[in-house]
C-alpha cells in the first residue's frame, strides 16, 4: 500500500522542541553517569564509619545497582538489534552468549585464578566463536524455524554447562569478590552499552549494514546483487554474540556467583527482544530507549508479591499495543520523519491489520 | 564462435519434473538475445540456473571460459552477471536511491564501491533508467513500471557485463513499453550484453538480434526474430495461428 511521502522538514516549533528534548536527554545522561561515582563514594565512606551505616547506604547501593542493570540490558537489546533488527533474523537464544561470556570469566577467575582484567576480554571471543559455529547451520533456517532453533540452543547450552563438573556443576562458580567496585561495574556495563550503540552506528553507515538490511528486506535479491549472505548473517550473529558475551562476563564478576539459573535465564531472551521492538527494531536508539524504559518498569513494578503479576500483564499489554499501533517502535513515533498524530496510529493500524 | 556465456546440456529437475532438459546455446559479446516460449517453458528456471540461484542437475555454464555453475549467487554477481526478477523484489524499507546503491556497494568486481562512490554511481544509474526524480522516495510509493525500472537500475548498478532481464515489460502499457525499449537500447549502447525474457513480441522484434525458443524445458528453435516468428513449430507451440495470420494478413 502506498504511503504518503512524509515531510522531512520539521516545523520551527518542532525543531525547537526536538532541541529541548536533546538537551534534557544529555543532562539526564550526565547525571546518570556521574551519580554512581558520588553515591558509591558515600557508600564507601559510610562503610568505614559503622555509625552512619543506614538507610542512605542501602538506598545508594540500590540506585547504582538499578543503573548497572539497565546499562546491561541496553547492551543486550542493542546487540540483539544487530541480528534481529537489522538482519531480520529473530534470534531467541542470545542468552546463550550471555551465559557463555559469564562462564568464561567465572571459569578463568575461579578455577584458573586469572585476574578479572585478563579474563574479561576472552568472554566476547568465546561467545562470538560459538555464534559462528552454530550460526553456519542455524542461519540457513528462516522465520519461526530459526527462532525455535536458537531458543533450543539457548536452553541446551545452559543445561550442558550445568552438567559439567569442570564448570562447577549445579553449584556454580565463584569469581573472587571485588570490594567497593559498584561504580566500576556500572561504568563497565555503561561502556559496553556505549560500545554496542557505537558498533550499530558504524554498521548502519557501512557496506556491511546495507548488506544486512538488504538481507532482511529480500535475501534472494541481496544475493544476486553480490551480497555474501552467509558470511554477512554469521558476521552479524557473531558481533551480537560478542557484545552479549561481554555483558555476561562483566555480570559474572559483578555478581561474584554464577550458576545456570542466574546467567541462562530464558526470560532475558524475551526481554531483550521486547526492548528492541518496543523501542524500534533496526533503529540506532530504539533498543536503547526500549531497554531503559522497560527494564526500569520491570525493576520498579516487579519488586515482588502482587505487583509482579501486574508487571507481567502490563508488559504483555505494552507489547501488543506496540506491535499493533507503533510497529516501527517508539523512536519512529516520537522522532524521525513522522509526526505525533492520531493519523500516524491510524495508518500503522491499517498496515498491521490483515 | 565462443560467446560471453556458454550453456552446455543444462538440465534441471524438480523432483520428477524436468524443468530444463539438455539446453545448450551461447550468447555473443554485445548481443541482445531474446528468450521466449510459453508459460512453464523453463525460461525463468534457466535464468535462475545462470545466476546461481539453482544448482544444475547436469550440464555446464561458463562465463568467458570460466565455469560458473555451482557458484553461489553472490560470486556469479561478482563475476559480472546482473539480473532482475520477474516478480519484483525491492528492499521495501529503503529509498529508491539506497536500493540502487546496494547494487553498487556489492555487485561485480568493477562495482563494489565505497559508500560515497556507490551513491554517486547509483544516482547516475537512476538517471539512465529515468528514476532520478524519485530517488528519495521509498519503494512503497512507486508505480509498477517504476518498480520494474528499479529492478533494472539495481542490476545495472552492479556494473555487469551480462544483464539478464526477466519480463521487465510485462504489465506495461504501450507508452511505457516504448520507454522501456528506449531504456534497454541505452543500456545496450553502454556496452552490456543482454539476455531478455519477454512475452511482448513487439519488444522481441524491436530490440533482439537473435531469439531462442524454449518449449517444455527443451530447446525448440533459434534464429533472428523474423525467422523464429515464422517457424511452424514456434507458431504451433507458442504464438498460435491467430498471431501468424495477423502477421501475414
Amino acid at each position: 500500500m502506498a504511503r504518503p511521502a512524509f515531510s522531512t522538514q520539521p516545523s520551527r516549533a518542532g525543531r525547537r522542541l526536538r532541541r529541548a528534548i536533546l538537551v534534557a536527554f544529555l543532562v539526564v545522561v550526565a547525571v546518570v553517569l556521574v551519580l554512581p561515582l558520588t553515591l558509591t563514594q558515600q557508600a564507601a565512606d559510610a562503610n568505614l564509619d559503622p555509625t552512619t551505616l543506614g538507610i542512605d547506604f542501602a538506598m545508594n547501593k540500590s540506585i547504582v545497582r538499578t543503573e548497572t542493570t539497565i546499562a546491561m540490558f541496553v547492551a543486550l537489546a542493542a546487540a540483539w538489534n544487530l541480528i534481529g533488527g537489522l538482519t531480520g533474523y529473530a534470534a531467541f537464544g542470545n542468552v546463550a552468549f550471555f551465559g557463555l561470556g559469564a562462564y568464561t570469566v567465572g571459569y578463568l577467575t575461579d578455577k584458573l585464578h586469572l585476574s578479572f582484567a585478563l579474563a574479561l576480554p576472552l568472554a566476547p571471543v568465546v561467545a562470538a566463536a560459538f555464534a559462528g559455529l552454530i550460526g553456519l547451520p542455524l542461519l540457513r533456517l528462516r522465520g519461526h524455524y530459526f527462532a525455535i532453533a536458537t531458543l533450543g540452543t539457548g536452553i541446551a547450552v545452559g543445561e550442558v554447562i550445568k552438567n559439567l563438573d569442570v564448570f562447577g556443576g549445579a553449584t556454580g562458580l565463584f569469581p573472587p569478590i571485588l570490594r567497593h567496585a559498584d561504580a566500576l561495574f556500572f561504568y563497565l556495563m555503561a561502556a559496553n552499552a556505549g560500545l554496542a550503540v557505537l558498533v550499530t552506528w558504524l554498521v548502519l553507515r557501512s557496506r556491511f549494514g546495507y548488506g544486512l538490511i538488504a538481507i532482511r528486506e529480500n535475501e534472494e535479491a541481496a544475493s544476486v546483487l553480490g551480497v555474501n549472505t552467509t558470511a554477512y548473517k554469521v558476521g552479524a550473529f557473531a558481533l551480537a554474540a560478542a557484545l552479549t558475551g561481554l555483558a555476561g562476563g562483566i555480570f559474572a564478576q559483578w555478581a561474584s556467583f554464577i550458576d545456570q539459573e542466574s546467567v541462562f535465564p530464558i526470560q532475558y531472551n524475551v526481554e531483550m527482544i521486547l526492548m528492541a521492538i518496543i523501542g524500534g527494531a533496526g533503529t540506532l536508539f530504539g533498543p536503547v530507549a526500549g531497554a531503559i524504559v522497560l527494564e526500569w518498569l520491570i525493576l520498579e513494578l516487579a519488586g515482588g508479591g502482587a505487583s509482579a503479576v501486574y508487571a507481567q500483564i502490563g508488559l504483555g499489554l505494552l507489547l501488543a499495543v506496540t506491535v499493533i499501533f507503533v510497529p516501527r517502535g517508539v523512536v519512529d513515533f516520537f522522532g524521525g520523519s513522522s509526526r505525533l498524530t492520531l493519523g500516524y496510529l491510524r495508518r500503522t493500524l491499517r498496515e498491521t491489520s490483515v | 564462435m565462443t560467446g560471453v556465456l556458454e550453456l552446455e546440456s543444462v538440465t534441471k529437475r524438480f523432483g520428477g519434473v524436468a524443468a530444463l532438459t539438455d539446453v545448450s546455446f551461447s550468447v555473443g559479446e554485445g548481443e541482445i538475445l531474446g528468450l521466449i516460449g510459453p508459460n512453464g517453458a523453463g525460461k525463468t528456471t534457466l535464468l535462475n540456473c545462470i545466476s546461481g540461484v539453482y544448482r544444475l542437475d547436469a550440464g555446464k555454464i561458463s562465463l568467458q571460459g570460466r565455469r560458473i555453475d555451482g557458484l553461489p549467487p553472490h560470486q556469479v554477481a561478482r563475476l559480472g552477471i546482473g539480473r532482475t526478477f520477474q516478480v519484483v523484489k525491492p528492499f521495501a524499507s529503503m529509498t529508491v536511491r539506497e536500493n540502487a546503491a546496494v547494487g553498487a556497494l556489492f555487485g561485480s568486481a568493477q562495482a563494489h564501491m565505497a559508500p560515497k562512490a556507490a551513491f554517486a554511481w547509483a544516482d547516475e544509474v537512476l538517471e539512465m533508467v529515468g528514476l532520478a526524480p524519485k530517488a528519495r522516495l521509498t519503494v512503497g510509493s512507486l508505480t509498477i513500471p517504476d518498480r520494474k525500472r528499479l529492478e533494472v537500475a539495481r542490476a545495472l548498478a552492479t556494473k555487469p557485463r551480462l544483464l539478464l532481464l526477466d519480463e521487465v515489460m510485462a504489465g506495461l502499457n504501450p507508452v511505457e513499453v516504448d520507454e522501456a525499449l528506449e531504456m534497454v537500447r541505452r543500456v545496450h549502447a553502454g556496452g552490456i550484453t543482454i539476455v531478455l525474457i519477454e512475452h511482448v513480441m513487439r519488444v522481441v522484434v524491436g530490440v533482439c538480434d537473435r531469439v531462442i525458443v524454449l518449449h517444455m524445458g527443451q530447446f525448440l528453435a533459434e534464429g533472428t526474430p523474423d525467422e523464429v516468428l515464422q517457424d511452424r513449430r514456434v507458431v504451433e507451440a507458442y504464438l498460435g495461428e491467430k498471431y501468424a495470420a495477423r502477421r501475414h494478413g
